[in-house]
């Protein structure tokens, strides 16, 4: 009996020490932790903070860090008796798995503080209530400068639910090297961006010297693109003329139109051997290795690509390159446009930092949030990471000007366009890129592709969806 | 009113009740709920929880909000009208039934090879340990492995050798990913099935190989004849399941092609993963493993009772 009874109590102790230990020992009340002694003979207060990022950008999270020496200096001021501790981190994988990861340790109360995600991804997390909206941010003095039409870019459904950390252009790169084989003098390959600027260079012109370059063998690839999904096939969808979003009703709009010649295009590349014929199936890798071998004339890049290849080594002689390399080599240029005297497109996604709704410091959050868009900090990150800033005061810094990759590149601003913030518009994007995947490898026409894919997004997204013939 | 009532005389019968009793009851039910408690818990947590919330869940619209809004058979419906579901269940039916071929096709030969050829067992057993080496790696690292062998462009393996030989870089991947899936899935399968045969293989007692011998029988008739009957129940087994296995299985194919290209390799219980972790459409997911669910119970019916599976569990037939 006794012995019977012994084990029942060590199986419940053993149970229930299991059970203690799976309870989430870190979901103490945030700023609980009091260490040392204040100024006035009270306990200092230590409030900690978390940040996430993801990827090598680490900047994206350390600015807070630099952020937050400010904020405990103004709280000190003001006699506070508070200080504010960030504990940053980098998410070691892709984007979509990192928002994945918030939503989850959202649910589970451990979500950070402060996550920095690509402006799309808010529709999705206002929706779901895993952020704060930030309409106060806007009025506020820091961000009185702050490119208007980046707001757009963190509104949905009237409201802003993020502050952007700075913002990019999508050039397409192209290779002087190749174009001088074809016979082009320096001052008419200096002059290309400048007529893809003006309309003067279309969309088919590229193409046309795409296939030269292919045909006498200056170049093993016409163009090269991303191969997984992305924001950048959206761009020559915009450039096409497409309409992606109804703000007003907050439906994804399948402009067929512009989607079929988006498809045309794709196949028309491919058709003409002018991409890897297993462009959507290789790894991102082999891609960077192809435009940094030189072998490709044009690649549909982002400026921040110059900071991989100087962090990768890519190159098989010479390994990792740096910007001086890549300038010397390489030129950038607008998506030129889809008809002659067109508008040039690019595509801007900015990463925006987005406050957790399960915060309970929101009033510091705030104010990290404003003194983290100071011009020196967004400079330091924007030329070690070659991004652009957002606000106009950080344009002006002499460092950011002086820069010969990104002076060049600023003015592709005013040519942006973004994705939209539907909460369901990853199902498009995954679909549109299936789609030309499909007539990428030849197993579909534009025509057939562009049936399926109406089909495939009814549906999946039913009344999100308008369909403009 | 009746609440206070309840407990009063719940109160009263606990009173009441003879100390003896309790130590009776503990001292019947003490020891095997100490044994079994703790793996009844587990069972409930692990197995049956989950079961359970998948067929919740699939009678919800739960997206990426989290939220449980029940919607019918709305997803069911959906699923109906879905334009890439009947590809994806011809894939997962190639796909299940070419891979477990190959696995107990080369598990048996191994098995064969290993203890019956080779007379050895040293040699045998280094063999065996070689083709568990992949098993033994973590499943990304194995992937890495295949997809550096397959990579299409001119820096993969495959490519590489082909350039020696000028010929052309092949995009293998793209062109037959289901040649490379059930490769890559039905090499590693193998050491299973070997594993279990080989053991089959040894309990069948010598005397029956040498009067086969005495007889003047042919090795073909040996195998056929001998082997193959007396291990009938663990070929049966181990076909069940690795067929279940691979049913539910999707790491390798989606560290691999990831289920493309478009939705050439794209399996059942992938789609299910993609559609809840990748569109965020837990509901819509869970509604596409249900019905794996019932097709693995199908499947598990048939080999029970049309193959006579319940018959395994009875005494071996070699003594």
């Amino acid at each position: 009996m006794r012995k019977s009874l012994t084990a029942v109590l060590t199986s419940a102790i053993v149970l229930s020490s299991v059970l203690a230990g799976c309870s989430n020992s870190e979901n103490k009340p945030a700023g609980a932790a009091n260490a040392g002694g204040g100024a006035d003979g009270k306990e200092l207060q230590v409030i900690t903070l978390s940040a996430q990022t993801t990827g090598i950008e680490k900047t994206r999270v350390d600015n807070l860090v630099k952020a937050a020496v400010v904020l405990n200096e103004e709280l000190k001021t003001q006699g506070k008796n508070m200080e504010v501790k960030l504990e940053t981190k980098s998410f070691d994988g892709s984007w979509d798995d990192s928002l994945k990861q918030f939503m989850l340790a959202s649910k589970s109360n451990k979500a950070p503080d402060i996550f920095a995600i690509g402006h799309e991804s808010i529709g999705m997390l206002a929706k779901g209530k895993y952020i704060l909206p930030l309409d106060s941010l806007k009025e506020s003095k820091e961000y009185a400068d702050l490119f208007p039409i980046l707001w757009d870019s963190v509104t949905f459904q009237g409201q802003i639910w993020g502050i952007p950390q700075d913002t990019e252009a999508r050039p397409v790169f192209y290779n002087k090297g190749i174009l001088k084989k074809l016979g082009w003098t320096d001052q008419q390959i200096n002059e290309l961006p400048e007529k893809v600027k003006q309309g003067e260079f279309t969309l088919d012109d590229m193409t046309k010297v795409a296939e030269e370059a292919k045909a006498k063998g200056a170049a093993e690839f016409g163009i090269v693109h991303r191969p997984t999904n992305g924001p950048d096939f959206q761009a020559l969808a915009y450039n096409f003329g497409a309409e992606l979003y109804d703000a007003a009703q907050n439906k994804i709009i399948f402009d067929k139109k512009a989607v079929e010649k988006q498809l045309q295009y794709y196949y028309d590349i491919a058709q003409k051997k002018l991409i890897p014929d297993n462009l959507t199936t290789m790894e991102f890798k082999n891609v960077h290795k192809i435009v940094v071998n030189e072998k490709a004339l044009f690649y549909y890049g982002g400026i921040w690509n110059v900071n991989n290849w100087a962090a990768d080594a890519y190159h098989d002689q010479i390994g990792k390159v740096d910007a001086k390399w890549v300038n010397e080599r390489m030129g950038m240029m607008l998506i030129p446009a889809a008809e002659k005297g067109g508008k040039p497109v690019t595509l801007s996604h900015p990463i925006v930092y987005t406050v957790s709704s399960g915060t309970k410091h929101q009033d510091l959050v705030n104010r990290l949030l404003e003194l983290v868009v100071d011009p020196k900090l967004q400079t330091e990150h924007n030329l070690k990471t070659f991004h652009l800033p957002i606000t106009k005061a950080a344009a002006d810094d002499p460092n950011f000007k002086a820069d010969v990759t990104l002076g060049g590149v600023a003015y592709m601003s005013e040519y942006t366009t973004f994705l939209p913030n539907h909460e369901s518009f990853n199902k498009y994007s995954g679909s549109v890129f299936k789609a030309i995947q499909a007539v990428e490898l030849g197993k579909q026409t534009p025509a057939e592709a562009l049936k399926d894919l109406e089909t495939q997004l009814k549906n999946d997204l039913g009344d999100e969806l308008i369909i403009k013939n | 009113m009746g609440k206070p009532n309840v407990v009063v005389s719940a109160k009263k019968n606990t009173g009441n009740s003879n100390p003896n009793r309790i130590v009776g009851f503990l001292q019947k039910w003490g020891l095997p709920a100490v044994l079994l408690g703790p793996f009844l818990i587990l069972i409930t947590i692990f197995f049956i929880a989950p079961v359970v919330l998948i067929v919740i869940l699939a009678f919800t619209n739960m997206d990426s909000s989290m939220v449980w809004d029940l919607n019918g058979l709305l997803n069911f419906k959906k699923m109906a009208s879905d334009p890439n579901l009947s590809e994806i269940m011809l894939n997962t039916v190639f796909y299940v039934t070419l891979t477990l071929s190959l696995n107990i096709f080369l598990g048996l030969s191994l098995a064969l090879l290993t203890t019956y050829f080779i007379k050895q067992e040293s040699v045998g057993l280094i063999i065996r340990t070689i083709w568990m080496l992949p098993r033994i790696s973590p499943p990304v690292v194995y992937i890495l492995l295949w997809l550096w062998f397959f990579d299409p462009s001119e820096y993969g393996v495959l490519n590489s050798l082909r350039m020696i030989f000028d010929m052309p870089p092949a995009n293998f991947l793209a062109d037959q990913p289901m040649t490379a899936i059930v490769l890559a899935n039905g090499l590693i399968g193998a050491s299973y099935g070997m594993i279990i045969f080989s053991a089959a293989i040894k309990s069948i007692p010598g005397d029956l190989f040498m009067a086969a011998r005495v007889d003047g029988a042919a090795e073909r008739s040996i195998i056929f004849d001998i082997i193959i009957p007396a291990v009938k129940w663990p070929l049966m087994f181990v076909t069940l399941w690795q067929l279940l296995s691979l049913l539910t299985s999707y790491e390798y194919i989606l560290l691999l092609t990831k289920g493309g290209p478009l939705f050439e390799t794209e399996v059942l219980a992938l789609y299910s993963y993609h559609k809840a972790f990748q569109s965020f459409e837990y509901g819509y997911g869970s509604a596409v493993a249900l019905v794996l669910v019932v097709i693995a119970l199908i499947c598990t019916f048939i080999f029970w009772r049309i193959f006579g599976m319940d018959k395994m569990i009875k005494s071996s037939r070699i003594e």
